[in-house]
């Protein structure tokens, strides 16, 4: 059995976890927002499936997290979030989250964190062939293919994937007393990426990916009224260059990425047809140098270009921005590391606020996993395009937004002699307040405009625990991961004087929400269940309105059959197997219990 | 380098393994809290509304308030308020047709026995009977429709967002034409056998590339026969005792041009006045007029009164705001009170005051819905 830490000690006080391709096994059919709401503590704000899908990443707004592919941006320029519901987990091998303070070493104005997708060469791979065909409630089909095939130095990855939905899903629509079918919720989206890996005496690496994404989708209607079809189409080309040289006393990596994007969002009955097409050039390198003992200092230099022609935007918009970043990091002695975070943007030649992160991790025992560890930081993050330039509304005038942060906590891991018994748990407390934060409201010289201010300040402070299992009994494996989060993220500040909302919590942002996950494995058979519970989600900023909460429960059972190289597996999955009828956001529909199964041959030598 | 690694492959004896209880504990709670709940799950209020009598209300003497809700979030509704007695009744949409109103609703008007709610992001007009407020009918078709005005009993105007005039059947309920306007479509008052449409110019462009102008249009060959160049985002216009048209254009987002009050001479077909407000200095908007025709009323972060015949813009507020976000202005039609309303931060419930015309003195503060943007009076007051 293999075992790994899904926490990652000894970060220098960085919070880290890995979500191993392990445990997105089961998920390799389904989209990031399945994955993160079933596994993760983001809170995943789902309005229907084919629709929307956003994050809550410890209390902060769907814009504070920052969702990567081999650390290049995914969120939309635009907008600068991410849908989930557009990423499919076939794309990519591991997930690592990055938490609070520890998203500083990638990017700045990511207050929740950032999530990056991972691929990584496995050297001792020949050949890994896999086809895969998922069949689905409602009309979802899901086709997989991958050929990964290479030697130690070399390593080709091309993977395919193909989804169509139709997402006729029924559900009780308390308006009308009837059981309605969801309707126009189409999704066809296809993706194709290759990525190649080069090693040369362990000494150079270089790679080279090319993800090309074409995603189709309607915009399913809400449960209340009338309905005339939205679309909205996306087309992305991601290209990537990494280069590492690795000396004994310092490394170098450089990397170099072209995004090309197409957006188009069509409302015929509103005459609306408006195309955006971004296209941005990304830089990145980093020097180590380890000379000094227990020293590692870390210069790099970031640079991004972007360019963005919008139907809503006047003319065409770009940006500059010039990174400096210096990383040091100090081990004290066997029980005391840390890592210093220093990072200074330059926006369109304008200095932007200073970043300092500070980190600690302390390790009490020689012979005991137990690991402490803090961080205080500082973040900003510049307004989104949108924000500053669309058409009507957009506000040039808007201000960064600012973060202080402090986040400590306390990770214990305890693998058995045999390793035939692992366990992990962690519990983490983190304190951050916001000021400044961007808030769209309707404008006073015409309220049917609206414009972002830098209006509202934000407290959130929370806990987040884990448990990690992972035990072998004879031929049983036996594996259990469960996460709570306590989540306190409130408004504080009120300018009218009937506001009712100070020291509210935030819309759309539960106090309480637990998961767990608990797999058997035996005979190549495999038993799963998963258990998400989300709190109620207030809907009015004065908290007297809310959607109650509510868990969901789902069931994976697969098999396999292994002959000789070949693999041919079989997953059966039920989701909301209690046939739970709710709505996750208010007035979007969501199904009740529904199933998958899917079939996969395997050819690997 | 790494703490971890060096650590985690060194044992610790440990024999007791507590994990089996721990896996059991968690799969038992999952399960209870997934297996209690068979009702559906949505939205909830935390103080429950006391139950309406619903065989004791009717919807014919009083003010409707016109709560947009937040859009795309499908939580419009209507608020109504007694006149005699000031009681106050929340969502009555919802409450007579057991459906919600929809998504942004805009504004509302009345003819006869019939309330006609324009719901914004739905494009489509419900129809409601006073006496109980159910729906009659509803009128779809539109894009992004913003406010209507009776031509007669048998027809009436539709503005929209997204371009075009709407012409409406009231006796068929259906759009029967439209009046080709390449641009969105704002305020319109009628002029005996005239209609005069503010015109915003085009939704996507930016407050320079705008023409601002007011359309009129013949009502009976439904053809805009006229138009008159205005500053910039005329958002509301009326008309006064002395058969003047105003109009208040904002001057463009981010102000990108000083507000105007505009006076048309509706004979003549000309711009006979203008009142520049002072630049910088906040935004009028919600032009009303009080029931003699001979005092106009906006909002401008307070609310102002003016004299038709005044000769400067009033400088001191009727009603000053107070760190109140006033969104929504109406005149009472018999009694000439002042309705303003208050939206808080958009994402709670909003406010209504019922004001004194003369001192601007609050005399009653009542609850609304989500964004109470508009108000619509009973015509016929009963007692």
């Amino acid at each position: 059995m293999e075992v790994k830490a899904n926490l990652v000690p000894g970060n220098n006080g960085y919070k880290k976890v890995r979500f191993d391709s392990l445990l997105l096994l089961p998920y390799r059919d389904a989209d990031l927002s399945t994955v993160l709401s079933q596994v993760s503590t983001i809170f995943i704000k789902e309005y229907s499936p084919g629709n929307l899908a956003t994050t809550s990443f410890r209390g902060t707004p769907a814009n504070h997290t920052q969702v990567e592919w081999n650390g290049i941006n995914l969120n939309n320029p635009m907008l600068g979030q991410s849908d989930l519901s557009q990423i499919p987990v076939s794309a990519f091998n591991e997930i690592e989250v990055l938490y609070g303070a520890a998203g500083l070493t990638r990017t700045s104005g990511a207050f929740g964190g950032v999530v990056n997708l991972v691929t990584n060469p496995d050297w001792n791979n020949r050949i890994h062939a896999v086809a895969a065909q998922t069949l689905g409630s409602f009309e979802n089909y899901t086709t997989q293919l991958n050929f990964i095939g290479g030697t130690s130095s070399f390593q080709s990855n091309t993977r395919l994937n193909y989804t169509s939905q139709r997402n006729n899903f029924p559900y009780y629509n308390e308006n009308t007393g009837e059981t309605v079918t969801q309707h126009d919720a189409n999704v066809m989206q296809y993706g194709i990426t290759e990525e190649a890996f080069w090693k040369i005496k362990d000494k150079h690496l270089l790679t080279a990916r090319v993800w090309y994404s074409y995603d189709d989708r309607d915009i399913p209607p809400q449960v209340v009224g009338s309905y005339y079809l939205q679309k909205m189409l996306n087309k992305t080309l991601r290209t990537v260059l990494e280069y590492k040289l690795v000396e004994k006393y310092w490394n170098f990596s450089f990397r170099s990425a072209f995004v090309n994007q197409f957006m188009n969002y069509r409302y015929d009955n509103m005459f609306i047809n408006d195309n955006h097409r971004y296209y941005s050039w990304l830089n990145s390198a980093r020097f180590a140098y380890t000379r000094v003992k227990n020293l590692t200092i870390k210069p790099g230099l970031d640079y991004t270009y972007e360019h963005v022609r919008s139907d809503d935007y006047s003319g065409i918009k770009t940006r500059n921005t010039l990174g400096f970043y210096l990383e040091a990091s100090y081990i004290f002695n066997d029980h005391i590391s840390s890592r210093l975070v220093l990072r200074e943007d330059f926006l369109d030649g304008k200095f932007m606020p200073f970043i300092p992160a500070l980190g600690f991790d302390y390790k009490p025992f020689n012979k005991i996993n137990l690991y402490l560890n803090a961080n205080a930081s500082r973040n900003y993050r510049y307004p989104s395009l949108n924000d500053l330039y669309w058409i009507p509304g957009g506000n040039p005038e808007l201000k960064p937004e600012y973060d202080n942060g402090l986040d400590g906590g306390i990770t214990y891991n305890y693998p058995s002699k045999n390793n035939a018994f692992f366990f992990e748990t962690s519990l983490t407390g983190y304190y951050s307040w916001m000021h400044d934060m961007i808030v769209w409201s309707p404008m006073p010289s015409n309220p049917s405009v609206w414009t972002p201010q830098n209006v509202s300040a934000v407290n959130a402070r929370g806990v987040e625990a884990s448990l990690n299992l992972k035990w072998k009994i004879n031929k049983l494996q036996i594996t259990s991961a469960g996460n709570y989060t306590y989540c306190k993220s409130t408004n504080e500040k009120t300018t009218s004087p009937l506001d009712q909302s100070l020291g509210k919590q935030l819309i759309y942002t539960p106090e309480n929400t637990f998961n767990e996950t608990i797999n058997l494995i035996c005979w190549n058979f495999i038993l799963g269940y998963n258990v998400n519970y989300v709190d109620k989600r207030y809907t009015s900023a004065d908290n007297q309105s809310y959607m109650p909460g509510y868990s969901l429960s789902n069931i994976i059972l697969g098999k396999s059959f292994v002959l000789h190289n070949f693999v041919i597996s079989l997953l059966v999955k039920v989701n909301n197997v209690f046939d739970l009828d709710y709505q996750s956001v208010e007035n979007w529909p969501m199904p009740g219990r529904n199933y998958s199964m899917t079939v996969k041959f395997e050819f690997k030598k | 380098m790494n703490l971890k690694s060096k650590v985690i492959r060194k044992n610790v004896f440990y024999s007791n393994i507590p994990g089996s209880r721990l896996v059991l504990f968690t799969f038992l709670f999952g399960l209870f809290l997934s297996g209690c709940s068979k009702t559906p799950i949505r939205e909830t209020t935390v103080n429950q509304p006391a139950p309406i009598d619903t065989t004791a209300s009717t919807y014919e003497n009083g003010v409707f308030v016109v709560n947009e809700g937040n859009y795309t979030w499908a939580n419009a509704s209507i608020s109504y308020i007694t006149n005699s007695g000031d009681s106050v009744y929340q969502d009555i949409f919802q409450y007579a047709n057991k459906r919600g109103l929809g998504d942004v609703a805009q504004s509302m008007k009345i003819l006869g026995n019939k309330g006609f709610i324009i719901v914004n992001n739905n494009d489509r007009i419900e129809v409601v009977s006073l006496t109980n407020f159910k729906s009659l009918n509803t009128i779809t078709g539109f894009s992004s429709p913003r406010y209507l005005e009776f031509v007669d009993s048998t027809k009436a105007y539709v503005t929209n967002m997204k371009a075009n005039i709407s012409v409406v059947d009231l006796r068929k309920m259906t759009i029967i034409k439209s009046i080709q306007t390449p641009y969105w479509t704002e305020s319109l008052v009628r002029f005996g056998q005239y209609m005069f449409v503010t015109c915003m110019g085009s939704f996507n462009l930016p407050p320079a590339d705008r023409k601002a102008q007011v359309y009129i249009i013949d009502t009976k060959t439904d053809m805009i026969v006229d138009s008159l160049l205005l500053g910039k985002d005329p958002v509301s216009i009326t008309v006064d005792r002395k058969n003047k048209i105003w109009v208040i254009s904002t001057g463009g987002y981010n102000n990108y041009e000083a507000p105007t009050l505009s006076r048309i001479d509706p004979v003549l077909m000309i711009v006979d006045k203008t009142f520049t407000f002072p630049a910088q200095q906040g935004v009028p908007s919600r032009l009303c007029i009080n029931p003699t025709g001979d005092t106009l009323y906006f909002i401008n972060g307070g609310v102002f009164q003016m004299p038709v015949n005044a000769t400067a813009l009033p400088t001191t507020a009727l009603i000053p705001a107070n760190g109140h976000l006033f969104y929504g202005l109406g005149i009472h039609p018999t009694t000439g009170q002042v309705f303003v309303s208050d939206a808080v931060n958009y994402v709670q419930s909003g406010y209504v005051f019922k004001c004194s015309q003369s001192s601007g003195q609050v005399l009653k503060t009542f609850t609304a819905g989500r964004i109470p943007g508009s108000f619509c009076f009973t015509t016929t007051t009963k007692k």
